[in-house]
C-alpha cells in the first residue's frame, strides 16, 4: 500500500490542480456524468429538469464573475444583475437589430459589458465597502431606467425573437443542444476562474481584499487590481447575460431586479466567498431549492395557491438561507467540504 | 538575493530635502533633511509622536509631503504612488505586522513576488506559458528566501496562528522577497522578547551583508546603538541630530528629548 | 414663482420626515456597525402593523391613541427581536457579514408581508386631519404639516436623549470606540438593544407618516433607496447631515419632478439614484461627513 503522504518532486507538480491518478479518474468520471446527465434527467420524459440545468449553468457563469469581483477582490457589488442585463441586451440588439451572428454578438456582449464594468468599477478607488455597494446598486437602478426609456431597447416591452445560434445548417434549437453549448462555456468559465486564483492576479485580488493599505507596499497597484476585478466579473456576467437572452429568445428589463443581485451575492456567500468550487456549490444549492419548490408547487396533492404565493415562498426561503449561512456557516459550503476532506485524509487518526 | 549595484559604492541612495507635512494644525514633519548611504544600517529614533513613521510613510509614498523632495538613486520620487515606489526597489514593513492573516507564510511571501512577474490577464485565465513558468520561478525564489531567513518551520503555518514575533520575522522576510535595494523596518523590535530581538537583529545584519541598505525606525536604544552605522534623531517633527551612534549619544539635545537622560546614558555604552 | 415656493415648502416638510427616518438608519450603523439594507422593510412592517391596529378608513379598529400605543409597543418588540435573534451574534464580525444578513432579512420580510397582506395597497385609517391649508396662493396638504410636526417632535426628543441623558452619552461613546466604552462599563448589549429599538421606532414612525399620505403598500420598502440617498448626502456619521440630506432630496425631488419630468420622462423616479451617484462620485464622504485619515 502506498503511503498517504504525497511527495511533490517539482514545483510544477505542486501547482497542479489535478495531482494524482485518483484525481484524474474522478475528473473523467465527472465529465462523463455531465455528458450523459441530460439522458438521465430526461429519463422520465420530463424536459423541465433540462431547462433547469441550462439555467443553472448560465447562473454559474454569472456568479463565477461576481465571485471574482466580490469574493476574490472584495469589491461588494449589488449591480451584478445590471451587468447581466447589459450583456443580454447587447446580444439582443446586435442580433435582432443589426443582424450580427450569435458567435460574434456573444463575445461582443461580453466585452461591452466588461467595458461598462470598468466604468462602474472606476470609482472603487475612492469608495470603500458599503459606499461602493450603494454605488453599484444605484448603477443597477440607473441602467434599468435607461433601458426602460430608450428606443433601441424597446422600453419596457423588451426584445423578442433573439435568434438561436447556428453553425451552417446546424441550429442550436433544442434544450439538449443548448445543454452542450452551455456546458462547454461553463467548463471554460470554471477553468479560467481556477487559473485566476492560482496566478499572480488572484493573489493580488486577495491582497487588495484583505488589506488594501498594505498591498501597495508590495508593488500592487490597488486601483488597477480593483478595476480588473470589475472587468473580469462583468465579462463573465456579460457572457452569461448573452447566453440567457439567446436561450430564452426574449429579454425584458423586469427580469433583472435588485433581488437577482442579492441572490447572486447570496450564492457566493453560501458557497464560500473566493472559492470557485464553492461558488458552483452555492449556485446549485439555491437553484435546487427553487427547483424543489417548483416541483412541489406542480404536485397534484398541493392546493393551487398561485404563482405569486410560490415566488414569495421562494424569496423567503432564499433570504432565510442567506441569513442562516452568514450566521452559522459564514465560510460557506466549501468550508464544510474542506472539513470533511481533512477528516478523510487523517482517517483513521483524526 | 543580489540587488543590482549601480553608481558609486558609498553614495547616497535615499535623501530628503526640506520635507514638511502637517495634519490640520499638527506639524508632523518640519523642514527635515536626511541622507541614507548605500549599504548602511541607518536608524531613525525619537520619542513617540516625533514623526518617525510619518517620515517613512512619506518616503514610501503613503503620505505626500506638502513641501520638499525625496530622491532615490538620483531620481526624484516625491509624490509617486506607493506601489511605484515599491517597484523601484524600496520595500517596507509596518508597525503592526500587516501580513495577510488568512494566508500561510508561504503565500504571503509569494505576494512579494507580484512585482517581479509579468503575467497578463489572458495568460492568467489560461494558465499557460508564462503564467505557469513564472509561478514556478516565484516558488523557487520564495523557497530560497525562506531558507535565507531561516523560517522553514513557519512556511506552511497560517499567519493567524503565529506569535507576534514570528509575524515580525515573516513580514521582514516578505519585504526581503521583493528583492529591494532599500528596506524600511518600522519598529521591528517593539513588543519582542530578547530571543526574538536577537533573531531579528541577526536577520537585519545578514540583510545588510547582502548589500541591502536598511533603515530602522526604533525605540530600543540598545538595538539602535548596536546595529546602526548612523542615526537620525527626530523630535516634534524636526531633525535635532544626525551622525554616528556615539555622536548622537553625546548630544545634549537628544538627551533632553528623551526625558530620561539617565537611561540613555546607560545604553550608550560603546557598541558591542 | 408660486410653484417654486410651493414645491420648496412642501419639500422642506417632507425632507424633515426623510431626515428623521434616515437617522434610524444611521444609528444602527454607528453603534452596531450594521449597514441595514432592510431598513425600508422595517418601515413597511411598522406601517402594516399600524394598519392592523388602526384599520382602514371604512372599518377602523382601535381608537387612534390606543392604536398608536400598540404600534409603538410592537416597534419596540420588533427592534428587540431583531437584535436578539439576528444581530447580537454579529458583534465583532467583519462588516460585510451583517450587511449580507440584512439583505437576507430584506427578502424574508418582504415576502412575509406579501404573503400576509398581499401586494395591493391598503388605505390607513385617518390619522391626521385632511384637507388643504393655504397662505395666500400657496396651499399645502394639512397632513404634510402634521407629519412635519410629529417628525420635529421626535427629532427634539432624539436630540435631548443623546445630549442630556447618561444613556445617550454612553451610546455616543460606543460610537467611537466599542472596546473602550466597554472598559468604562458601558454595556455593549444594552447599547445594541437601544440602538435597534430606536431604529425600529424611527422606521415605524416614518412608515406611518408616509403611509398616512400614500397608503400602506409593499412599495414602502423602496423607501430604503431614499434613505440611502439621504445618508449618502449627509454622510454616514452625521445626524445634522441626515436632516440636510433629507431636505436636499425632497426639495430637489419636488423640483425635478415639476421642471424636468416633462422633458425627460421618468426622471423623478431615479432622482434619488442620480443624487447618490453624483455624491459618491464627487464627494464620497457626503456633504457633512468627516473624512478620516487612514493610519498605517
Amino acid at each position: 500500500m502506498r503511503a498517504r503522504g504525497k511527495i511533490k518532486r517539482d514545483y510544477g507538480r505542486e501547482l497542479a490542480v489535478i495531482r494524482t491518478r485518483t484525481h484524474w479518474f474522478i475528473l473523467a468520471g465527472f465529465l462523463i456524468l455531465l455528458g450523459i446527465l441530460p439522458g438521465i434527467l430526461t429519463w422520465t420524459d420530463n424536459n423541465s429538469w433540462l431547462t433547469w440545468l441550462n439555467f443553472t449553468f448560465i447562473t454559474i457563469i454569472a456568479v463565477l464573475g461576481l465571485n471574482i469581483t466580490t469574493g476574490m477582490a472584495g469589491q461588494v457589488s449589488l449591480g451584478h444583475a445590471a451587468f447581466i442585463m447589459v450583456g443580454g441586451y447587447t446580444l439582443g440588439i446586435l442580433t435582432t437589430k443589426m443582424d450580427w451572428p450569435f458567435w460574434l454578438a456573444l463575445p461582443a456582449g461580453g466585452i461591452i459589458t466588461a467595458a461598462i464594468g470598468l466604468v462602474v468599477g472606476a470609482p472603487s478607488v475612492r469608495l470603500r465597502g458599503f459606499y461602493l455597494a450603494i454605488a453599484t446598486l444605484a448603477f443597477l437602478f440607473f441602467a434599468q431606467f435607461l433601458i426602460k426609456h430608450l428606443d433601441i431597447t424597446n422600453g419596457i416591452h423588451g426584445l423578442i425573437g433573439i435568434p438561436a445560434p447556428s453553425i451552417g445548417d446546424f441550429r442550436i434549437d433544442t434544450d439538449l443542444k443548448w445543454y452542450y453549448l452551455i456546458l462547454l462555456l461553463t467548463i471554460g468559465g470554471v477553468i479560467s476562474s481556477v487559473n485566476l486564483t492560482r496566478s499572480r492576479l488572484g493573489r493580488a485580488f486577495s491582497a487588495v481584499r484583505d488589506n488594501d493599505i498594505t498591498a501597495p507596499s508590495m508593488g500592487i497597484n490597488v486601483y488597477l487590481t480593483k478595476v480588473t476585478a470589475f472587468f473580469i466579473g462583468s465579462l463573465y456576467a456579460g457572457v452569461a447575460g448573452g447566453l440567457g437572452a439567446s436561450y430564452l429568445s426574449v429579454i425584458r428589463v423586469d427580469q433583472f431586479t435588485v433581488f437577482e443581485s442579492i441572490w447572486y451575492l447570496g450564492m457566493v456567500i453560501i458557497g464560500g466567498a473566493g472559492s470557485t468550487a464553492g461558488t458552483v456549490m452555492g449556485v446549485l444549492f439555491l437553484r435546487l431549492i427553487s427547483q424543489f419548490l417548483h416541483v412541489v408547487s406542480m404536485g397534484s396533492w398541493v392546493p393551487s395557491l398561485g404563482a405569486s404565493f410560490w415566488s414569495s415562498i421562494t424569496y423567503a426561503i432564499y433570504g432565510a438561507a442567506i441569513i442562516a449561512f452568514v450566521s452559522f456557516q459564514p465560510y460557506g459550503l466549501i468550508a464544510i467540504w474542506r472539513k470533511w476532506q481533512a477528516q478523510y485524509k487523517r482517517w483513521p487518526f483524526g | 538575493m543580489a540587488p543590482a549595484e549601480t553608481g558609486n559604492k558609498n553614495g547616497t541612495i535615499v535623501a530628503g530635502t526640506d520635507l514638511s507635512l502637517s495634519f490640520g494644525g499638527i506639524k508632523a514633519l518640519l523642514n527635515v533633511d536626511f541622507q541614507v548611504k548605500r549599504g548602511e544600517i541607518v536608524s531613525i529614533i525619537g520619542p513617540n509622536g516625533a514623526g518617525k513613521t510619518c517620515l517613512v510613510n512619506c518616503i514610501t509614498g503613503y503620505y505626500r509631503p506638502q513641501k520638499g523632495s525625496i530622491t532615490y538613486d538620483g531620481h526624484n520620487i516625491t509624490g509617486l504612488p506607493s506601489y511605484r515606489i515599491a517597484r523601484l526597489g524600496i520595500s517596507r514593513t509596518f508597525q503592526n505586522p500587516s501580513l495577510y492573516p488568512h494566508m500561510t507564510a508561504f503565500d504571503n511571501l509569494m505576494l512579494a513576488r507580484y512585482m517581479h512577474t509579468k503575467t497578463t490577464l489572458p495568460e492568467a485565465l489560461l494558465f499557460f506559458g508564462r503564467s505557469r513558468h513564472e509561478e514556478i520561478e516565484s516558488r523557487r525564489f520564495v523557497e530560497g528566501i525562506i531558507g535565507f531567513a531561516k523560517i522553514q518551520d513557519l512556511r506552511n503555518r497560517t499567519v493567524a496562528t503565529m506569535s507576534y514575533g514570528q509575524r515580525k520575522l515573516v513580514e521582514i522576510t516578505r519585504a526581503l522577497a521583493m528583492e529591494p535595494r532599500v528596506i524600511f523596518l518600522d519598529e521591528p523590535m517593539s513588543g519582542l522578547d530578547e530571543v526574538m530581538k536577537e533573531l531579528v537583529a541577526e536577520l537585519v545584519i545578514s540583510v545588510r551583508n547582502q548589500g541591502v541598505t536598511v533603515v530602522l525606525v526604533e525605540h530600543d536604544m540598545q538595538v539602535v546603538m548596536g546595529l546602526s552605522n548612523s542615526v537620525i534623531v527626530l523630535d516634534f517633527g524636526q531633525k535635532i541630530a544626525e551622525g554616528s551612534p556615539d555622536d548622537v549619544c553625546r548630544n545634549s539635545q537628544v538627551t533632553a528629548a528623551y526625558v530620561g537622560g539617565i537611561t540613555l546614558g546607560k545604553t550608550c555604552q560603546p557598541a558591542a | 414663482m408660486t410653484a417654486l415656493l410651493q414645491l420648496t415648502l412642501s419639500g422642506i416638510l417632507v425632507g424633515c420626515v426623510f431626515g428623521l427616518i434616515a437617522m434610524g438608519f444611521v444609528i444602527t450603523y454607528r453603534s452596531a456597525h450594521v449597514f441595514n439594507m432592510a431598513y425600508g422593510q422595517f418601515a413597511m412592517v411598522g406601517a402594516y402593523m399600524a394598519w392592523t391596529f388602526l384599520g382602514s378608513p371604512d372599518s377602523p379598529r382601535f381608537p387612534l391613541w390606543l392604536g398608536i400605543i400598540l404600534t409603538v409597543l410592537f416597534a419596540i418588540a420588533f427592534g428587540l427581536f431583531v437584535e436578539r435573534v439576528f444581530f447580537r451574534r454579529m458583534i465583532g464580525r467583519p462588516l460585510f457579514v451583517p450587511f449580507m444578513l440584512t439583505l437576507g432579512l430584506l427578502a424574508v420580510i418582504n415576502s412575509v408581508v406579501l404573503l400576509v397582506w398581499g401586494p395591493a395597497p391598503l388605505a390607513l385609517a385617518q390619522t391626521f386631519p385632511k384637507g388643504p391649508v393655504g397662505v395666500g396662493e400657496i396651499t399645502l396638504p394639512q397632513e404634510y404639516l402634521w407629519s412635519f410636526a410629529v417628525a420635529m417632535a421626535a427629532l427634539i426628543a432624539f436630540v435631548i436623549f443623546f445630549r442630556n441623558t447618561k444613556l445617550g452619552l454612553a451610546i455616543r461613546a460606543a460610537y467611537d470606540n466599542q472596546v473602550a466604552a466597554r472598559c468604562l462599563g458601558v454595556s455593549a448589549r444594552l447599547n445594541s438593544q437601544i440602538a435597534w429599538i430606536i431604529s425600529s421606532l424611527l422606521a415605524t414612525i416614518g412608515g406611518i407618516l408616509i403611509a398616512s399620505v400614500q397608503g400602506v403598500s409593499p412599495l414602502l420598502g423602496e423607501l430604503a433607496m431614499s434613505v440611502l440617498a439621504v445618508t449618502m448626502l449627509g454622510g454616514l456619521d452625521s445626524l445634522v447631515g441626515c436632516i440636510a440630506g433629507g431636505l436636499v432630496l425632497a426639495i430637489g425631488g419636488n423640483l425635478a419632478s415639476y421642471y424636468l419630468n416633462p422633458h425627460i420622462q421618468g426622471i423623478s423616479e431615479v432622482f434619488g439614484v442620480l443624487l447618490i451617484l453624483m455624491v459618491l462620485l464627487i464627494r464620497p464622504a457626503g456633504l457633512f461627513g468627516s473624512k478620516s485619515i487612514d493610519r498605517v
